[in-house]
Parts: C-alpha cells; sequence; structure tokens
C-alpha cells in the first residue's frame, strides 16, 4: 500500500480505536464494554494489516475475539449488575485510580516516544511469519511465557474469589452445595 | 480479475446460499416448489423489524450485519480455482480462523441484546461451546500448515496433488469436522438456537431483515467452512478429467451434503457433554495431530 493509503487508513482508525477504548469506560454495561474493548483491538488488527504487517493483524483479530469474549464472560459472572441497568456506580477509589491511570499512561507515552524504532521498511514479499516464528521460539520465549502463565494463574485465581465461601474458604450456604456425591 | 474479485465473492455468497437452501430440502426430502420459496424469502426480508420489550438496541441490531461480514470475510479466502479467491494473504488461513472467530462474539451479541432469559442462555452457551471449539480449529489448521509450509490456502491446496490431507492426516480431519459444524451452529451443535429446548434461544427476538440476514450468514458460513474443507483436506480443485472449478464445486458440495445430513440423523449434543469432550478430548488430540503432523512434514514434505 502506497504511504498516502496508509496514511488514509491509519489515522481514521487510529481515531476511531480511541473513541470506541474511551466508550468502554463510559458504558455500564459489560456486554457492551467488553464487545466495544474487542472492537477497539479488532481496528488495531486492521491497523496492523495495514502497515503490512498482515500475520500480526491476523492474529490479532483472531486472539482478540476469543479473548475480549472470555473477558464479557468473567466480567457478566463477577459483577452484581452486568447490564448496568441498576445505575451503580463501578468505579471505586476514584483519586488513587487517577493519580495511578495518569502515571501508566504518562510511562507508556514515554516508552513510545523515546524507543529508537527501526525505520527499516520491509517489503511485502517479507516472510514475516518465519521471522516472528523464530523470535517467539527464541529470544522472546520466557517473555511469552510468563505472561501465560501469570494470566493463567489470574483467571484461576479470579475464580477461586468467586466461588460460594470466597477466599475465606467459608462453606457453601445449606442448599447451594452443587454436584451429586463423587461427582 | 481484481475489480471483479468482490463481486465473485458475493455471487459465491448468494449463490451458494441459495444451493445450501436447496440442499437442505433435498437432505430433508421435502420438495419446495422455487416458486414457494421465492414467496417465503419475500415475507421474510418484508416483514417489519421486530423490536423485543427489552433489548440492548446497539448490541441487538449490529449482531447479524457482524455475522454475515464474519462469513463473507471467511468466504473470501477460500480458493476456488487456480488464480480465483477473493483475498490473497500470505497468511490466508489465519484470516479464515480470524473471520470465524467474530461469529462468536456477533451470536453473543444476539443473546444477550435481545434480554430474554432463553436468548441470554443460548448465548452463554454459544460462548462455552465455541471457547471450547475453536481451539482445536486453530490447531488443526496449524497441523495442515505444517506440511505446505505456508499459511497460504492455494499453498495448501498445492501441497496435496497427490494425497489429500485427509488421507495423510485423517486425526486432524476428523477434529476439524465436527468443529466446523459447531462453528455454523448447525444441528447437532445447533446450541444457540435449539428450537426444541430454548424455542429460538439467540435469533429468537428477530424479525424481517434482521431474520433473513442470520437465515443468509448462517448458509454462507455453511459454503465458506465447506470450500475451505475441501480446500484444506481434500485436495481442493486437484482432480482427473474435469477442470478445476468444477472438482471444487463438487468437494464443496459433498461437505455441505455431509454436514447437513449428519445434523438431520444426529441428536443435539448435551452442553456439559459437548464441552466435555472438547476440553478433555479434542483439544489434547489436537496437540497430537500437531505433533503428527510436525513428523509427517520432516518425513516427508522437505
Amino acid at each position: 500500500m502506497s504511504d498516502l493509503g496508509t496514511a488514509l487508513v491509519f489515522w481514521p482508525s487510529a481515531a476511531i480505536m480511541l473513541v470506541t477504548a474511551l466508550y468502554v469506560f463510559i458504558t455500564s454495561s459489560m456486554a457492551r464494554a467488553g464487545l466495544l474493548l474487542l472492537a477497539a483491538l479488532g481496528i488495531e488488527g486492521l491497523i496492523f494489516v495495514a502497515l503490512a504487517s498482515e500475520f500480526l493483524g491476523f492474529l490479532q483479530l483472531l486472539m482478540m475475539s476469543g479473548e475480549m469474549v472470555i473477558m464479557v464472560f468473567f466480567m457478566v459472572m463477577f459483577m452484581p449488575d452486568p447490564g448496568g441497568l441498576m445505575g451503580m456506580d463501578m468505579t471505586h477509589d476514584k483519586r488513587r485510580s487517577a493519580a495511578v491511570a495518569a502515571a501508566v499512561t504518562v510511562a507508556l507515552a514515554a516508552v513510545a516516544v523515546l524507543t529508537d524504532w527501526p525505520a527499516r521498511v520491509v517489503g511485502d514479499d517479507a516472510p514475516d511469519v518465519r521471522a516472528i516464528g523464530f523470535e517467539v521460539m527464541g529470544r522472546s520465549m520466557v517473555t511469552f511465557l510468563f505472561a501465560a502463565m501469570t494470566i493463567l494463574f489470574a483467571m484461576v485465581g479470579g475464580v477461586l474469589l468467586a466461588k460460594a465461601g470466597g477466599r475465606y474458604g467459608i462453606g457453601a450456604p445449606l442448599g447451594e452445595a452443587r454436584g451429586e456425591p463423587g461427582d | 480479475m481484481s475489480t471483479l474479485t468482490p463481486l465473485g465473492v458475493l455471487a459465491v455468497a448468494l449463490g451458494g446460499a441459495g444451493c445450501v437452501a436447496v440442499l437442505e430440502c433435498v437432505v430433508a426430502g421435502t420438495r419446495l416448489a422455487p416458486a414457494t420459496m421465492a414467496r417465503l424469502a419475500s415475507t421474510t426480508v418484508r416483514q417489519p423489524l421486530r423490536r423485543p420489550a427489552t433489548y440492548d438496541s446497539w448490541l441487538f441490531h449490529l449482531a447479524p450485519g457482524l455475522l454475515l461480514i464474519a462469513a463473507v470475510m471467511a468466504l473470501a479466502t477460500v480458493p476456488w480455482a487456480p488464480g480465483f479467491r477473493g483475498v490473497d494473504f500470505q497468511a490466508g488461513v489465519i484470516l479464515f480462523g480470524g473471520a470465524l472467530a467474530y461469529v462468536t462474539p456477533a451470536v453473543f451479541m444476539a443473546g444477550w441484546g435481545v434480554g430474554t432469559p432463553l436468548g441470554v442462555v443460548g448465548g452463554f452457551r454459544w460462548l462455552a461451546l465455541m471457547l471450547a471449539y475453536a481451539m482445536p480449529l486453530a490447531m488443526v489448521v496449524t497441523a495442515v500448515a505444517a506440511p505446505a509450509g505456508s499459511l497460504r490456502p492455494s499453498d495448501i491446496v498445492e501441497v496435496q496433488h497427490a494425497v489429500p490431507m485427509a488421507l495423510v492426516q485423517p486425526l486432524a480431519f476428523a477434529l476439524w469436522l465436527p468443529a466446523i459444524v459447531a462453528v455454523c451452529f448447525l444441528p447437532p451443535f445447533d446450541l444457540p438456537q435449539a428450537d426444541s429446548e430454548l424455542g429460538g434461544g439467540a435469533f429468537a427476538g428477530y424479525g424481517g431483515l434482521d431474520a433473513a440476514i442470520v437465515w443468509l450468514a448462517q448458509r454462507v458460513l455453511l459454503v465458506a467452512v465447506s470450500g475451505m474443507t475441501a480446500a484444506l483436506f481434500l485436495s481442493g480443485w486437484h482432480g482427473p478429467l474435469l477442470p478445476p472449478a468444477i472438482w471444487m464445486a463438487v468437494k464443496t458440495v459433498g461437505v455441505a451434503t455431509l454436514v447437513l445430513w449428519a445434523g438431520r440423523r444426529l441428536p443435539r449434543m448435551e452442553v456439559d457433554r459437548t464441552l466435555a469432550l472438547a476440553w478433555k478430548v479434542a483439544n489434547p488430540l489436537a496437540i497430537v495431530a500437531i505433533v503428527i503432523a510436525g513428523a509427517l512434514t520432516l518425513a516427508f514434505y522437505r
């Protein structure tokens, strides 16, 4: 794609992505929030494709669909008001959250601006799939494994905290104990 | 070719959906005159849009469109003949998987959007089912791509010029077939709508054009996955005597017929049993299939 074409796709897509990402925090319906986040990350995948990194773009589209759907699943399970119909305020500890959010934004922006990004332009026929395979199976393997284990522990931990009795290990109330003996 | 390609894909989508409708009548053994079918189609489309009592308007009305976009995108990656496909990407089969992955949020949006208890149950059943089946599907794609050394669908067709992949990797093929039926939410995996137990489930709230789009998208999905099965496992357009496109059409119709026939003869799977089967049997077997594919690639395809 030509530079102008890429720019014409990139900037509007980036703008739409930011707006959808903002609406994730405005809506109080958990289903809408998760699917809006999916929209934002899906558009990010399309931006990858526009920037000629088709493999990463398609992979982003593929993975984010599954992951955001899992997130919707978890949010609807855990939230007392998943539809956002009862007008519950879902924000807590506003001042400190705002401070943390601002600090993280500044840090990420600094990384994005200060990193010495490679300026090499890769041709259309570059075997990017192969290069990514060697990267993932080599240098980056520990990083990926660490991230994967962290996510897995977070999910298992979340379910453990949410199950009847919760983290205090209180037995389930009578009548809520489920499963047949030996199940 | 290049400017006509989108039109070609649309023609395959619409014509294919019509063929699937005819095929459904043939498999079911019912006779429907073309005039009757045309009347049914026109009454469906002209019916006013139904609005449920309480519903999430955005999700409810976006779901059929997203479903159709996902189906057409998946269809566009299928290589129909040498040189004829909608889009030709180096990572085409990943795009196929990526397009199918958007069927999951679309059906969930329909179920959640309609807001009835049975609709939400249908949507959540579907989420659980697809999370369990998306993984074997993606892993089987890897197993098929390994011998070709490429993720481009036409390269995978070319590597099968001698032996179809279904014979080389029967395990991968056996895992793939139920997964594609599940992706199309066709029986025996029609858990989100399940007419006899949820009464339409996730799609019960739709009427008029919305319902027509859902109907169309489901048929286009069947055409897409049948075509991809023919390309990835049944050596695509390779075959004696007949021209390539005819071979591809014959194999696609064969797979679609098998899927519809099986759907009429098998009882609907129970949700918990399906999930247990997917997580405890299909997923480990898919990993085994990848290992087998690696060994085969090292032994025969280098």
